[in-house]
């Protein structure tokens, strides 16, 4: 599968990258604890990084070849490799440089299966990392996202609004119902326990609130307060910034979808260009899939 | 054992504006010991496992009518918190500007004074503003003045910490600097760091899962220098530190994260170049900063500020 390490085979993968601020923000989003061990998968179309919190909640962060200046894949099948998000995260942080643009190039496999990190600037000044892998677990869970009927359950929301009525939900206790209905069309969050919160998201009344709205059926489905937060907790600012939607879907038995856009921009000179029109396609994509409690029956559930 | 003279506007916008803020960032307090020549800020010279510093400033550049006398060769150290000694200044320095009159120079003193509820004196180094319509004194209470073996014992160590590092290299942007290793915190404690007589400096934080380094090249080299072996641009930075110490003509040391951080905030100083040697058999770490004559690219020999880390494990030795 593999380059026979320290072989004069190719790496699986050398690829170079001008945002590390923008991969850093989009791997912050889904870091909702200190230590977290990340599954990264290689392909052909891209990098995917894996979390999850032991059959409740998952997360991928898609990071499309188009994001990066080189993109050179040699691998057979999809190389996987463990590591610490955590130490990721913080290691790219000290390749990026307030009012620098960097351009780094990562390395896999090194000669001991490492991650291999470098800049690629100036040959006067250079950092480099090497982050230790490990054989990743076989996957704990399956995921699968299936959706419920023939119309998928959806609806679309400004990832700030989301991110305020998610924090609001806090006091009251440890889970939220989320409850979507076509007529009239609306969702509503609610959490019981040491009070009671309700927040309605009513498609009629503001157009600016919900984005999009697609529903046929009533569904209502619990999760834990914890890891709901944990989908938005991280977002980064600049998702708010570029006044970005979260769509979230639910699936068969109540699987909750919730996607994020994450801008990616590269920093020219002083100033990253804002105008995220002038970057089409720079997107990192976040998904979260969070599994229902399963304390009481369901409605919708046939 | 006196001690009494005027700051000198220069001295007061030196301590208050760049001086103080970057000595409280190394420890809270420090030793201050006024010779007759020199007023020098001192912190963990007598033991102490911290970093070690030391301002040194010529009398003439923080002072005016200096006045001392002792009988251990007119020196006098003792023990001060450098932020109530900062917080005095800049009161002293409110009212002299409240006072807008040229007289209102800032004079400052020990004394020997009853604290309000104590039966037994206590000294204290006294900022007096006097004005045309306003005088206000503060004191800032300070430790007992140091014994003459103490102040023997400071001398000595402050001869010692005089010793440079055969070489040296320049810094080329402290705060580009502060920001890496800022960051490097985050990923381990202890940083292994290189200098070459080629003019590199590695850094390098290592554990069991991660390594991250950086390396800054062709950098200014003061004392023994080496031309850097030729095709040594296309090897890893690990890999050309390792050869470096090999030929000798690289010394490393093991410091702790945090030290180097602190020594970093003495950026807050505005000296004008920073270098950074590693002591003869790899005893310490030092960073001399560099003050010029302002409007010069001359060194201001009345001001002199190092720092000296202490070494974790002797690395290369």
């Amino acid at each position: 599968m593999s380059a026979v390490a320290g072989g004069a085979e190719a790496p699986d993968l050398v690829c170079q990258l001008d945002s590390v601020q923008g991969m850093v923000d989009a791997l912050s989003s889904v870091r909702w604890k200190r230590h977290q061990d990340a599954v990264i998968e290689l392909s052909e179309h891209g990098i995917v990084l894996i979390v999850e919190e032991t059959g409740c909640l998952q997360a991928k962060v898609y990071l499309k070849r188009e994001l990066f200046l080189l993109y050179e894949y040699a691998a057979e099948g999809r190389p996987r490799f463990g590591l610490s998000l955590g130490l990721f995260v913080d290691c790219l942080n000290t390749f990026s440089a307030p009012g620098h643009s960097t351009v780094i190039e990562i390395r896999y496999p090194g000669p001991d299966m490492q991650l291999l990190l470098k800049s690629m600037d100036s040959p006067d000044a250079c950092t480099y990392a090497e982050i230790r892998t490990r054989i990743p677990d076989t996957i704990s869970w399956d995921y699968h996202f299936e959706p419920t009927g023939n119309v998928p359950v959806t609806f679309t929301v400004r990832s700030a609004v989301l991110k305020e009525a998610i924090e609001d939900l806090e006091w009251p206790g440890s889970s939220v119902q989320i409850r979507i209905q076509p007529d009239p069309p609306s969702v509503t969050f609610k959490a019981e326990g040491h009070g009671d919160l309700q927040i309605d998201f009513e498609y009629y009344s503001n157009n600016d609130l919900l984005v999009a709205f697609q529903c046929d059926r009533i569904l209502s489905y619990r999760y834990k307060y914890k890891f709901l937060k944990a989908t938005t907790s991280n977002l980064p600012s600049s998702v708010m910034k570029d006044n970005r939607g979260s769509k979230l879907t639910i699936g068969m038995g109540g699987m909750l979808k919730i996607q994020h856009l994450v801008t990616v921009l590269r920093t020219v000179g002083q100033h990253a260009f804002n105008d995220s029109v002038q970057q089409p396609g720079r997107i990192a994509y976040i998904e979260f899939f969070l599994r229902p409690e399963e304390d009481e029956t369901p409605i919708g559930d046939e | 054992m006196k001690f009494k003279a005027f700051l000198t506007q220069d001295g007061v916008n030196l301590l208050d504006k760049r001086f103080l803020p970057s000595l409280d960032k190394i420890g809270r307090v420090c030793h201050l010991y006024l010779t007759r020549d020199h007023a020098i800020f001192l912190h963990n010279l007598l033991g102490g496992d911290g970093i070690q510093s030391v301002a040194q400033f010529k009398k003439e550049v923080l002072f005016n009518d200096y006045r001392i006398s002792s009988q251990n060769e007119d020196r006098i150290a003792f023990a001060i918190d450098v932020s109530l000694l900062h917080r005095a200044l800049r009161s002293a320095q409110t009212i002299q500007l409240q006072s807008q009159d040229d007289t209102a120079a800032i004079q400052i003193k020990l004394v020997k004074k009853l604290p309000v509820g104590s039966l037994n004196p206590a000294p204290f180094l006294t900022f007096e503003t006097k004005g045309l319509r306003s005088a206000v004194v503060q004191d800032v209470p300070i430790s007992k003045p140091l014994s003459r073996a103490d102040v023997v014992q400071l001398q000595t160590a402050l001869d010692a910490a005089q010793d440079l590092p055969q070489t040296l290299v320049q810094v080329p942007d402290l705060s580009q600097l502060q920001n890496l290793v800022e960051r490097l915190r985050n990923v381990g404690e202890l940083l292994m760091l290189a200098i070459t007589q080629y003019g590199d400096l590695h850094l390098q934080v290592s554990t069991s899962l991660i390594t991250v380094g950086s390396e800054f090249r062709r950098l200014k080299v003061l004392g023994i220098q080496a031309d850097a072996p030729s095709g040594d641009q296309n090897l890893s930075a690990p890999t050309r530190t390792e050869m470096a110490i090999q030929r000798g003509e690289a010394l490393s040391v093991q410091v702790s994260l945090k030290h180097l951080a602190k020594s970093l905030q003495c950026h807050l100083a505005k000296p004008d170049c920073a270098f950074y040697g590693i002591s003869p058999q790899g005893v310490c770490l030092t960073v001399i900063f560099q003050f010029f004559i302002p409007g010069t690219r001359l060194t201001d020999k009345s001001i002199s500020f190092h720092c000296r880390l202490p070494v974790l494990d002797t690395g290369s030795n």
